[in-house]
Parts: structure tokens; C-alpha cells; sequence
């Protein structure tokens, strides 16, 4: 397992926030199955094709070809790392992405040298989507230091959250309640924020149009917007809203406040409504909303890695197995995960698609040696007989060895690749730095992990 | 003095074990029939019998990955679920109108002879004859 994040478990340790630790229970199972010597977990280092450059300037960079040569099968389970941004909205130090808001309050190695958000010269902020991540970068705003204080928030983070002058935070979408992708337990939090309330939503909005079936989650969402967070509007210090039909269409410094030293900023905002085949579609109205930041929250797409489809947005598959782009599956070549179905679903979706995949892959290697209980064949989604051409085999058909690349072993001699038991060290130094100030964890960077390491090798 | 005793003994032995929960797979398959004891949850005693069930948030109400399938007389035995288990349950697969979080589903006497059947999206397999050791 090859990662360009110096630790494992990906966005668990860098995505999930840090006051939902429930959701990192599952690093227990990872764990466990770290513990088959079977598995290798190689971190820091980047797979690299001529086109990209690694974000993370400490990677060590192992060419593409390098794995073709070293190994029979390939799977990519890399994810949707590249934010979506808005045509409209260029990014600049008061338009970001959430993707770079959520790798700040990580400490995510892409951002471990480059400045926090200005969150002490920031009143307003406007969040563009209305996803769980929307919800999550509006509870981190909104929700007191103190109460975060005690979870695996890193003390420069709390540090910047402590000085923040933050307020209110409208969180803007295109089309209306029915069609928002964020999930009723993030809706919950945050109508539950201690010191915010939200604006009422205009109720012509939660009227459920004619004839119109609502599922379960959108049932749930239209009653929990119709009654309204915990604390009544007014009576907090801070508030926040759902601004629903709403496209940003420009941002410009605020006119008559040029010269302020806030330097607030003013965002256009074109009205929609819904078309037939419920798309947001212009009515010509538009207004204009007074903030100090923009927080674009519009999904992910993958990396322009071998056999990513710009137009889908990830890896070209059929039933996890890689296709090229004349439609020729590639032989033991696969793709699991955000990686291969595009930046949606939660956790459940995600291992679901794992466990499929693997299903091919032994399917694939071993026909017919295994069984489901119920007694079928198991198979997999596509079978492979179906399956219309098959492109020339990139992998190497035998490999005489176990081992990695040269450079990786080498890598691993100088302390510059991570493997499983140096993250378990680093993990448990963590836990005991946070210990000292009652906290989940204390978060290292890559430097403090390394040398933290060295250290531990030199003591032995 | 004797007697006493003796039915004091069988009360306990009687009272920790609370009856039977059958385990199906998506078909309807019988997976395995379990005694359940007091205290038990249907995801801990699937997984102390080796009952492919995924548990990815250990119980801590977080994920969608215990869900069950109950009968609908056992159903309506049980307390409403509260508002944090049904927002994990509007995301589980092959949501149906009887369907638990394995992890919140108590067990108690008069859920004796209760079926749990596993949504359709879980997987089970193994190699012919061998069980991959459940952890």
C-alpha cells in the first residue's frame, strides 16, 4: 500500500472532523489487518506520471513504470483530491477552497507550511454548497474553542479558532432544501450549535410541491428545518443560515468600504429557480451579499492519474476493473472507492465497494475456488466472460520478489518512508501528548514525526 | 434450606439466558442460531459468533454498517429508535420498515426466537469449507 501522506488511513485521519472521533473507530479494524505480514504500508511516497508534481514537497517520488515492473495486479484507491471550484470564483486568500479549510484544521502535510486562514479579520463567512463538508467547516467556525479544545484539534489550530472574529456564516446553495446533499446528523449538529442560531427558512420554502414523494432523509430534513435550531434567533452571539436558490455569480471588494482595514467583500448572488428536469436555472433577479470570505464546498474530482476520465471525474471501470479509453479492460488493473465512482458516498458506501472489489479480485485470480455461503459462485459485479476486449497486459505477469523498488527500501533505511509499526510509535507518542492537556491527541507534522522517529531508532 | 437454594440456583441460571436469535443471510438462509444472554446487543453476539456483521464504528452509533433486518412482531417490541440511530439508518442499504442498527438492538426475553436478516449489500464468502477468522 503506497500513500503520499506519511501516515495511513487517509482521510479518516485528514477529513473526518475532529469532534465526530466515533467515525475513526473503524482505524481499530485497519489496524488488525496491518498486522498480516502480508501487507506492506509504504507512506511518503508520491506515484508519479511526467505531468504532476507531488503537492507535498518531502514525497519521495516513485515513477509509475516502477510499480508496473515490481507488481502483478494494481489497485487504485486514491480518492477525489482535487477541489471542484466555481467558474465564477476564482481562488485567491479570501476565496478558498473547503478542501483547503479541512486540510488547515488537520494539519494535512500540503498545508504544513503555508498560512492560516484570517480568521481574526473575518466577520462573515459565505460557504458556497450545501454538502456535509459545508456543514463541517460551519460548525468548526461556529462552534466555541472550548468545546473543541478536547478532541484531536491541533493547538496551532485552536490558537487561530480563539482569535477568530467570526460571527455568521451563510451557507449558499442553487436549488432548494429538497435537493441539499448534506445528511440530517450534520443537519442536527449544527441546530444544535451552543452559542448560534439559525435564520428561519422562509416557510414558502418548505412547502413540498405537488404530488412530489419525499424519501426518508428528505422527510426528515424539511422537520428539522421547519423547526429550527435550539436557541431562538437574536439571543446568541452568533448566528448562521441557509440562503437556498442562490448562485454566486461575481466577488469584488466591497465598494463603499475600500479603504477598511477588514477589506469586506461583495458577493453577487443570480436567484434560480428549479426546471422541469430540476436544475437551477437563472429568473434574471439577482442581490448582493456583504462578507469577508468565500468557502467553496462543490465536491472533488481524482487526479489526472493513468486511465482518469476528465469527463467522469475519476478512473474509467466496469465492476472495479480498469478500462481504457478505447473500452479494453485492463488485465489486473482496478480501481475501488472515490477513486473509481467519483467523490460520493459515505464511509458504509465506500466499504461496500472495497469488499466488491476485492470479491473481482480474487474472483478474477481464482475462478471458481470460492464461494459465497448460500452456496453461489461468487462472482463479481461484471462477470469477467462479459467482458467485450481485453488491451494489452501493463503489469508484469510473474515478479520474482516480495520486495519493493530499490529506492523504497532505501527510503525506508533513511527514515524518509513510513511503514505501519512507525506510525503505530508516532500514534501512540500522540496520544500521549494529549494526554498532558486532556486532549484526543496531539497532532505531529512530518518533521516533529521523523525526527520523533530517528530518535526512537538511535534509542534501540 | 435445601430447597430454597436449589431454586435460587435455577432462577439465576434461568434469568441470564434469554432465548434464541437466528441469524439469516439476504436469501433467507439460516446463518447460525444463537442464546442470548442478558445485556447482550445483536451486533456483540454476531461477532462473538463468527456472524459476518460489520460493526466499522464499534457501537457508537456513527455508521450504517450493523444494520439488521428484524421480524416485524419483535420489531414492534422494541423502543423507537432515538433521533441519532434513525439519521444513521436514512443511509443504510435496503432500508426497510423493520430495520435496526444491530448496535442498539437490546436483547431481552421477550425477543426469544427474534430473526435478524443481514441487508442484501453485505457480502459473505469463503474458500471451500474455511471460514476466514473473524476478529
Amino acid at each position: 500500500m503506497y500513500d503520499r501522506l506519511w501516515a495511513p488511513h487517509g482521510l479518516v485521519r485528514y477529513g473526518v472532523a475532529p469532534d465526530h472521533p466515533e467515525v475513526k473507530n473503524c482505524t481499530n479494524k485497519f489496524d488488525i489487518t496491518a498486522k498480516d505480514p502480508r501487507l506492506r504500508f509504504f507512506g511518503n511516497v508520491n506515484i508519479t506520471t511526467p505531468a504532476a508534481a507531488s503537492p507535498i514537497p518531502h514525497n519521495l517520488s516513485l515513477p509509475f513504470s516502477s510499480l508496473l515492473k515490481n507488481y502483478t495486479h494494481l489497485l487504485f484507491s486514491s480518492g477525489c483530491t482535487i477541489p471542484t471550484f466555481h467558474p465564477a470564483l476564482p481562488p485567491s486568500d479570501r476565496c478558498i477552497s473547503a478542501l483547503s479549510f479541512v486540510h488547515w484544521y488537520t494539519q494535512h502535510p500540503s498545508v504544513a507550511h503555508k498560512p492560516p486562514p484570517p480568521l481574526e479579520k473575518t466577520e462573515h463567512v459565505s460557504i458556497i454548497g450545501q454538502g456535509n463538508v459545508s456543514l463541517d467547516v460551519a460548525r468548526m467556525l461556529l462552534t466555541p474553542p472550548s468545546t473543541l479544545e478536547k478532541y484531536d484539534v491541533p493547538n496551532s489550530v485552536l490558537e487561530v479558532l480563539r482569535r477568530s472574529a467570526v460571527k455568521r456564516v451563510s451557507i449558499i446553495g442553487r436549488r432548494g432544501p429538497l435537493q441539499a446533499a448534506f445528511t440530517v446528523k450534520e443537519l442536527r449538529e449544527m441546530m444544535n450549535l451552543e452559542d448560534a442560531a439559525m435564520d428561519p427558512v422562509d416557510p414558502a420554502l418548505l412547502a413540498v410541491p405537488e404530488g412530489e414523494k419525499l424519501t426518508r432523509q428528505q422527510q426528515r430534513t424539511m422537520q428539522l428545518l421547519q423547526k429550527g435550531s435550539k436557541n431562538q434567533p437574536g439571543t446568541t452571539p452568533k448566528s448562521w443560515s441557509f440562503e437556498f436558490f442562490r448562485s454566486p455569480t461575481h466577488l469584488a471588494p466591497a465598494p463603499e468600504d475600500a479603504l477598511s482595514s477588514t477589506r469586506p467583500l461583495s458577493l453577487t448572488l443570480a436567484h434560480t429557480t428549479l426546471s422541469d428536469a430540476k436544475r437551477a436555472v437563472p429568473t434574471g433577479e439577482s442581490s448582493t451579499l456583504r462578507t469577508s470570505m468565500v468557502v467553496t464546498a462543490l465536491g472533488h474530482h481524482g487526479e489526472p492519474t493513468p486511465w482518469y476520465d476528465s469527463a467522469l471525474g475519476h478512473v474509467r471501470t466496469v465492476g472495479g476493473r480498469v478500462v481504457d479509453e478505447h473500452g479494453h479492460t485492463l488485465r489486473n488493473v482496478y480501481a475501488s472507492g472515490w477513486a473509481a465512482m467519483g467523490a460520493r458516498g459515505v464511509l458504509a458506501s465506500t466499504m461496500m465497494d472495497a469488499y466488491a472489489v476485492a470479491d473481482t479480485i480474487l474472483s478474477d485470480a481464482f475462478p471458481g475456488e470460492f464461494r459465497k455461503e448460500d452456496g453461489d459462485a461468487l462472482g463479481s459485479v461484471v462477470p469477467q466472460g462479459d467482458v467485450a476486449k481485453a488491451a494489452e497486459p501493463v503489469l508484469a505477469d510473474v515478479v520474482e520478489s516480495d520486495d519493493p523498488p530499490a529506492e523504497v527500501e532505501e527510503g525506508l533505511r533513511e527514515g524518509v518512508v513510513t511503514d505501519y509499526d512507525g506510525w503505530k510509535l508516532v500514534d501512540a507518542e500522540e496520544v500521549r501528548r494529549g494526554e498532558v492537556t486532556g486532549k484526543e491527541r496531539e497532532r505531529m507534522g512530518w518533521d516533529e514525526a521523523r525526527t520523533f522517529l530517528s530518535q526512537v531508532k538511535s534509542n534501540q | 434450606m435445601l430447597t430454597i437454594f436449589k431454586l435460587y440456583g435455577t432462577g439465576v441460571l434461568h434469568d441470564r439466558n434469554l432465548g434464541q436469535v437466528h441469524f439469516k443471510d439476504s436469501k433467507g438462509n439460516l446463518l447460525k442460531t444463537i442464546e442470548a444472554n442478558e445485556g447482550d446487543d445483536l451486533l456483540s453476539i454476531a461477532h462473538e459468533h463468527d456472524i459476518d456483521l460489520e460493526g466499522a464504528c464499534e457501537g457508537s452509533v456513527a455508521c450504517s454498517t450493523c444494520h439488521v433486518i428484524l421480524t416485524p412482531e419483535h420489531y414492534d417490541l422494541l423502543p423507537e429508535p432515538e433521533d441519532d440511530e434513525n439519521d444513521m439508518l436514512d443511509m443504510a442499504f435496503g432500508l426497510t420498515d423493520t430495520s435496526r442498527l444491530g448496535c442498539q438492538v437490546q436483547l431481552t426475553r421477550e425477543l426469544d426466537g427474534m430473526v435478524a436478516t443481514l441487508p442484501s449489500a453485505t457480502r459473505n464468502m469463503f474458500v471451500d469449507g474455511k471460514k476466514p477468522t473473524h476478529h
